[in-house]
């Protein structure tokens, strides 16, 4: 059987992430392929432990990242690889450089974050979403009533107003991770625009890759 | 002013968690400021990996992380705001029993140790050494069981507890037998007796906390 292929979307929160994923799968399905996805914070082992304590946890951060990568290493090793062995395309809803650039804005060491998340399967694409952060921000207050201060990075900003704090979480967010797509080749799609034209360039990028 | 970091390590039934908690007292009693601290005992982890183990989820790379995450949240929760307070920091198993469990389940050794790489190095750590033999002798004296993580189960799956035992822990006896003269490991022998390996124990924790300082 040929093997399947894996494609991470990546970015922060408001970044379009889920929404466009939704896009891709429903354009796969409807191309005929099998579609197994995964995201962050959902793993069997550590996804609802993750999302009940994360906001004890928000002062250590190597704890959290170590969490973080526990979750995607258990999903990797039994979703994504099943999945594609049976020759499935799983779709990432956040994967290692969502991680890495969380970790970056956090001030973690590149070389420590890069090595341990190096037992990665590498994906096949890899997207970038980006918007600016004014974008961003009424994203997420639209989508949740409001900016939930764990979501603004607590940790890293505490002395500025919430949005203040918000900016510019997504600002260092974004500039990592702009920084790691140039490293390691991500296609960055600015998602500030109307949502079928930036679907159309996913799709355009997805279509590359399929077999 | 910054505090001390003393490990404990060795193979299950060393009897280095008797040696640590004999320390810390003794400490205590002294009027040291002292902590300690146990493998896998994060608070909110602790029911996760449990489970895990029950069900045999875990492959070597999540175990290898989960209990990675566990030592980090001890190591940032305690470990290190006491060691900056300047406490003594009794560890009952520190980064080397990662580095000898995760090889021994077929992970790198230098991943393992790049992993871990946040963790201070202790001032010291104390070896307990004995054998898996003398160790599964001390298990059938207590007429204790056998756990099935003692037995390495999921390294063996196919041995009986006693063989699953001497195999699993002779490995990660091999393992700290390495790392020992590597990681400058104070090494105790494990079979003589209690009391005279906590009186050199304590020998040399006097070394590091007063005498240096004298």
């Amino acid at each position: 059987m040929e093997k399947g292929i894996l494609i991470a979307v990546e970015g922060v929160e408001g970044s379009g992430r889920s929404s466009h994923l939704q896009g891709i799968k429903k354009y796969l399905e409807g191309e005929g392929y099998g579609v197994t996805t995964i995201g962050l914070q959902s793993s069997q082992l550590l996804g609802t432990t993750l999302s009940t304590v994360k906001r004890d946890l928000v002062f250590q951060r190597i704890t959290l990242f170590l969490a973080y990568a526990t979750d995607l290493a258990d999903q990797i090793e039994y979703t994504v690889k099943e999945a594609l062995n049976s020759g499935f395309v799983v779709l990432a809803d956040g994967y290692v450089y969502t991680l890495m650039a969380w970790g970056l804005t956090r001030g973690l060491d590149r070389n420590w974050i890069s090595d341990v998340l190096s037992f990665a399967i590498k994906p096949d694409l890899a997207i970038s979403l980006v918007a600016p952060v004014s974008t961003i921000s009424r994203r997420v207050i639209m989508k949740n009533g409001k900016i939930d201060p764990l979501a603004s990075s607590i940790d890293l900003c505490i002395n500025k107003d919430l949005y203040t704090s918000f900016r510019n979480h997504v600002k260092t967010f974004q500039k990592y991770l702009l920084e790691i797509s140039k490293t390691y080749g991500l296609k960055v799609v600015k998602t500030d625009r109307n949502y079928e034209e930036v679907h159309k360039e996913i799709i355009k990028y997805v279509r590359e890759v399929l077999k | 002013m910054v505090g001390h970091i003393i490990a404990f390590e060795g193979i299950d039934g060393s009897g280095k968690s008797s040696q640590a908690k004999l320390l810390r007292d003794w400490l205590e009693a002294k009027g040291v400021p002292v902590y300690l601290t146990e493998w896998n005992s994060s608070e909110w982890l602790h029911e996760s990996i449990k489970e895990a183990k029950k069900k045999n989820l875990l492959t070597p790379l999540t175990y290898s992380l989960i209990h990675a995450t566990d030592f980090a949240d001890r190591y940032e929760k305690y470990i290190l705001p006491m060691y900056k307070a300047g406490f003594v920091v009794i560890s009952d198993r520190y980064i080397y029993t990662a580095y000898a469990r995760d090889s021994v389940r077929g992970l790198s050794i230098d991943w393992v140790a790049k992993l871990y790489s946040f963790a201070i190095k202790p001032d010291i750590v104390f070896f307990i050494r004995v054998t898996a033999e003398e160790a599964l002798r001390r298990l059938k004296e207590n007429r204790r069981k056998i756990k099935p993580n003692e037995a390495g189960a999921d390294v063996f799956p196919e041995l009986k507890p006693e063989e699953g035992f001497l195999k699993y822990q002779g490995a990660v006896l091999s393992v700290y037998d390495k790392l020992a003269p590597i990681e400058n490991f104070y090494v105790i022998d494990g079979q003589r007796d209690p009391k005279s390996i906590q009186i050199e124990i304590r020998e040399k924790v006097s070394e590091i906390l007063w005498k240096k300082e004298s």
